[in-house]
């Protein structure tokens, strides 16, 4: 019986341990950066985070006998395992503890969520009948957002600098640890168009799932959010954007489109 | 057995003085032998740079060996070591020797304070004073003490960060926006002293190619010949514009040369890529309107000494903090001879 298995109620537990490390990364990170310094540790805070947010995953997609992504609080743990994660791939590229700074939060925000009672379903239901495309069309999804929040993440950082830079405000320890400005463009770009591909893998998987209500507010939503990323990258592409509209359009097109979420 | 130090530095000697004494690179092994052979020092190690040259050496007794040691120095360069001349030498014994090579590796005795270049530069100066035979137990263990309290002197303060001349502060910006130089082009326009230096020191870091832009073309080649890169006619750096991403000007003229208007007109060209402007002249070159374009961050004269001047004033602040760390690490050391 499900209601007897060792790991009920262990879910939550992993949940609210990973957002406790990921605020000491963010606290540590950012008292760090106060200083001038850069901290390595912010980087295994986050690690034990992420295992954390797989021990919450892995229990949470037994309880379900599927990928949890049902419902609010299982799409923010989701999503906020799936921004941890390109944030541990893709941050050796940048200076890894300083995006930690910024994502850390980020994380905190997501999991803090679907931590307020009655967002996270306390006993989930089974998922009964299970299918590709639709298991398909969720995790793709929720990767794409992953990529695209941190994508966000690195255009707020660029924010911060392209600020200090104009002002010429440069004696801060954040403005001595900040990648330099093309090398934030270049990684923002490089995550528009991996979390542009996740969601156009997500979106034709959307429209191959079988259908079992007739409601018309998610997929249009969807493809409303998947043309705006696709118009974005196409006008970076072929006639280029400065770097400060780039970001900006990143970070409003990313915190719009959560409102797909809102269709669920 | 004792320790002393006899030298003169920028602050106690003109640089009339210390060309006289200044010993060069390849010498300074045998500069080194000769203070055993000649002044009778049981060990020596000569450090030689622009700013200073100083005579590291033990023997019995302090008052004979310094004697010594002058006298084979006046022989050596052939001067009269009266009061005046001996007036610029400065004399240390056991633990101020100690104390002032941890000060001079650490770039607390440097014009530049907290300048990284000495460290390089004493510790060749150990190595060919090893190589030629002329350390033992006491001056080797002096030096590898002092280089270990000058890292860690350097990790744990300060001293050595941040710009401190108009040419790095321009370098360090660069870097900011652009990363490794590599893949950045520099275009100059004007090709006078300042935006020579300042050009050269983003070559130095990487930079892929430069464009010289002058009113004398003559004199475009051949700053563009002497920097590796290529001259540019003045009527064309507009068409420049749209590939570099950086530019340092420098002109002698009296009103701007750069307008808004250029650089709008290049920016689609640009992809509006992020684009460096470093103004070096007075009056100024570049119309402050360019610095409120979206993807220009434009520096001026002002702002770049500024920058440097709070980074000299940072480094003062640590003094303190690095002479404790000297101390207090000498404390913790047993050196022979002090």
């Amino acid at each position: 019986m499900l209601g007897e298995a060792p790991w009920m109620g262990m879910d939550r537990w992993f949940l609210i341990a990973a957002t406790l490390l990921a605020a000491v990364g963010a606290v540590w990170g950012i008292a760090s950066v106060h200083r001038g310094r850069r901290s390595r540790a912010t980087v295994f805070w986050i690690m034990a985070a992420f295992l954390c947010q797989l021990g919450f995953l892995s229990v949470r997609g037994q309880m379900r006998g599927a990928c949890p992504l049902v419902g609010t609080g299982e799409i923010l743990a989701f999503l906020a395992w799936s921004l941890t994660l390109f944030y541990l791939l893709v941050g050796p590229a940048y200076r890894i503890s300083l995006l930690g700074v910024f994502t850390a939060p980020v994380v905190v925000i997501f999991q803090g969520f679907a931590l307020i009672p009655g967002v996270l379903a306390l006993n989930p239901t089974r998922v009964i009948g299970g299918n590709a495309w639709h298991e398909t069309h969720s995790a793709m999804s929720v990767l794409a957002y992953g990529a695209l929040a941190l994508a966000a993440v690195a255009g707020v950082m660029f924010l911060v600098l392209d600020r200090q830079l104009k002002e010429q405000h440069l004696k801060s320890g954040l403005f001595r640890n900040l990648p330099p400005i093309r090398e934030l463009l270049t990684s923002l770009e490089r995550l528009l168009w991996l979390g542009g591909a996740l969601l156009t893998v997500g979106i034709v998987a959307g429209f191959l799932m079988p259908r079992t209500t007739l409601a018309l507010g998610h997929p249009i939503a969807a493809v409303v959010v998947w043309l705006s990323y696709l118009c974005l990258i196409g006008i970076q592409r072929v006639r280029g954007l400065t770097g400060r509209r780039l970001s900006l359009s990143t970070v409003v097109l990313f915190l719009l489109s959560l409102v797909v979420f809102a269709f669920v | 057995m004792e320790i002393l130090c006899l030298g003169l530095n920028h602050r106690t000697a003109p640089v009339e003085v210390r060309e006289r004494f200044a010993v060069s690179i390849s010498q300074q092994g045998k500069a080194a032998q000769d203070l055993i052979t000649q002044a009778e020092a049981l060990e020596g190690v000569v450090i030689s740079t622009c700013n200073r040259t100083e005579f590291y050496f033990s023997a019995e007794n302090a008052q004979s060996a310094f004697r010594l040691v002058e006298k084979h120095l006046a022989e050596t360069i052939q001067f009269e070591l009266d009061s005046s001349m001996a007036a610029h030498f400065y004399r240390l014994e056991k633990a101020a020797v100690a104390q002032h090579l941890c000060r001079v590796v650490s770039g607390l005795d440097s014009m530049m304070l907290g300048e990284t270049e000495i460290f390089g530069q004493v510790k060749e100066a150990y190595r060919l004073a090893l190589e030629s035979g002329t350390t033992g137990g006491v001056l080797n263990k002096l030096f590898q003490r002092a280089f270990g309290i000058g890292k860690k002197v350097r990790t744990e303060t300060s001293i050595q960060e941040g710009a401190t001349s108009v040419g790095s502060v321009a370098v360090d910006l660069a870097e900011k926006i652009f990363g490794h130089l590599k893949h950045s082009e520099v275009m100059i326009l004007g090709a006078g002293e300042m935006s020579r230096v300042t050009a050269q020191s983003l070559v130095s870091r990487g930079a892929r190619s430069i464009f010289v832009a002058n009113r004398s073309f003559d004199r475009a080649q051949e700053l563009a010949k002497e920097m590796g890169g290529s001259a540019v006619r003045f009527d064309d750096w507009q068409k420049v514009l749209e590939r570099v991403d950086v530019v340092i000007s420098s002109t002698g003229a009296p009103h701007a040369i750069v307008q808004r208007a250029d650089v709008e007109q290049a920016r689609r060209a640009r992809k509006y890529r992020p684009l460096f402007f470093i103004d070096i002249a007075v009056p100024r070159d570049i119309d402050p309107a360019v610095g409120e374009i979206e993807e220009v961050y434009l520096y001026d004269i002002d702002a770049l000494e500024q920058l440097a001047e709070e980074a000299r004033g940072r480094r003062q602040l640590q003094i303190d903090e690095c002479e404790r760390i000297i101390l207090s690490e000498l404390a913790k050391s047993k050196l022979p001879g002090l």
